[in-house]
């Protein structure tokens, strides 16, 4: 067995994972096999206890947790929200096209890749955001052809953290692509728009023979915000709890009206329209709130934005220059190559697509 | 410690969930990057770090208020594991609160000595000196 994953950046729990479904012959074109039986295999072998292999088992499937899932799960894998994963008994895995590269890269079979980088670490509370693979394949590319470019133009090419999930980013970018720890703000979209077309999106996303969730049949003209897009690694169930909580009357409100001023939200009702994998919310402002005001204040409620504290190692641009030059001397051309083809490939497409 | 300061313009809304446990009669010392902006610093306030007094009354009022507050009250820690727990969690709809129970047991005593009263909306929130701040910043993260 592999004992480290230097020569694609995977951490040592996830190959252990990728090593097991291979052992089985699970690759992406063959039958998954049960999780809970990998998960015993995994205990047996190397000790290492179910609860927390399944949690990164279950990470490595999730397209909203990873740029590049390893892992294709099959069963209920958990949602966004309250939902969790079903028990290991009940789920299946198999390698998926990117996984299958990463084993290739890591037992020497083709040069290494930069998975690791890629897919960074801040889903499971590391500080090491995610990056688009494709811009980080072409960094690599580009300082092997021309090991003199700069490192804003590295910076340029890779461009921001991808968290994933369509949520805005804020913070010191700058001071993150230098190397320096810094505190991103992850913010959901909240966008003000008229009921009517709520209601044709809802309208759209509704399955036949189930019927639509009423959204204001009478004044489609209303004014209403719509929050999507929500960052990563927030339990959407608990961000409705959240809007919910802060619409309620509470009891400090009377003894500190000015806390309550400040803290309560005018908010006539919240609808969760989750569906089929879109999560999002609508959210009508009590009468004699504008749009625009409740929309600001929303932005400020937990899981709407969220705070991850992010760094790298070394300045981007070094990390890259550095990766490139450790490993120059294999063909890395070839192997960004494969990585490209599976990640362009229908099935790894099929499970990167994204919330 | 007895004059209230006021806030600066421009408070992180997750600075309120202090304010709201004051309101709720907790004792507590704000300290981490909350209690650093209320003085003044140039910091980015990510969550809200508070020191809890460790009498028995006040971990009571702790877990009724973290009750009220949390937006998941199944996930708040029993009173008598207040008693024992380094660190209890609540997520609030401000934000993350993380109440340092141990700093509280260990400090409580030395870190109000230096603290100080700023009002948070209406609420007087008790915050340590910018210079304990820093230095249980500089201890604790990296």
């Amino acid at each position: 067995m592999t004992t480290m994953g230097e020569r694609s950046g995977v951490g040592l729990v996830e190959l252990a994972i990728l090593e097991a479904l291979d052992a089985r012959r699970a690759w992406h074109n063959r039958r998954p096999v049960s999780c809970l039986k990998l998960l015993l295999a995994l205990e047996d072998g190397i000790g290492l206890a179910r609860g927390y292999a399944y949690q990164v088992l279950i990470d490595q499937t999730l397209p909203w947790k990873l740029p590049i899932p390893l892992i294709e799960g099959q069963g209920n894998f958990g949602g966004r929200g309250n939902d969790p994963p079903a028990s290991a008994y009940y789920t299946e895995a198999r390698l998926s096209p990117a996984g299958e590269v990463a084993l290739s890269a890591e037992r020497g079979e083709i040069a290494p890749i930069p998975i690791g980088l890629i897919n960074g670490n801040t889903n499971r509370q590391g500080t090491r955001p995610p990056f688009r693979p494709t811009a980080v394949i072409e960094a690599v590319r580009q300082v092997l052809r021309r090991p003199r470019l700069t490192a804003k133009q590295i910076a340029d090419i890779i461009g921001p953290p991808d968290f994933l999930t369509g949520c805005t980013v804020t913070g010191d970018l700058a001071g993150l692509i230098a190397g320096r720890r810094t505190e991103l703000g992850l913010q959901a979209r909240v966008t003000v728009t008229d009921a009517a077309q709520v209601k044709a999106r809802v309208a759209k996303a509704a399955i036949p023979g189930y019927p639509a969730p009423q959204i204001h049949q009478r004044d489609v003209g209303r004014l209403v915000i719509v929050l999507e897009n929500f960052p990563p690694y927030v339990n959407t169930d608990e961000i409705a709890a959240s809007i919910d909580k802060r619409a309620q009357e509470y009891a400090w409100k009377t003894r500190y009206p000015e806390l309550g001023e400040q803290a309560g939200l005018p908010i006539k009702y919240l609808a969760d329209l989750t569906a089929r994998d879109d999560y999002w919310f609508v959210c009508v402002p009590d009468a004699g709130t504008p749009a625009e005001v409740l929309r600001d204040q929303l932005m400020d409620v937990y899981g709407v934005t969220i705070y991850v504290s992010v760094g790298l190692p070394r300045p981007l641009a070094t990390m890259i220059r550095t990766w490139t030059r450790t490993h120059q001397h294999e063909d890395l051309n070839a192997s960004l190559t494969a990585l490209e083809s599976a990640l362009a490939s229908r099935h790894q497409k099929r499970l990167m697509a994204r919330p | 410690m007895s004059e209230v300061a006021l806030a600066r313009p421009g408070l992180p809304v997750v600075v309120l969930a202090a304010g709201v446990l004051a309101a709720d009669q907790v004792s507590f010392l704000l300290v981490g990057s909350a209690a650093l902006w209320l003085r003044g610093e140039p910091v980015t306030v990510g969550d809200v770090d508070v020191a809890i007094e460790p009498s028995e009354p006040n971990l009571r009022r702790l877990h009724e208020a973290l009750m009220r507050l949390a937006v998941r009250p199944d996930t708040i820690a029993p009173v008598h594991r207040l008693r024992e727990l380094s660190v209890a969690t609540a997520i609030t709809p401000y934000g993350r609160v993380d109440c340092l129970l141990e700093r509280g047991r260990q400090d409580w005593y030395r870190l109000s000595q230096t603290a100080g009263y700023v009002a948070v909306a209406d609420a007087p929130v008790l915050v340590a000196s910018a210079a304990d701040a820093w230095a249980l910043r500089r201890r604790f993260k990296k």
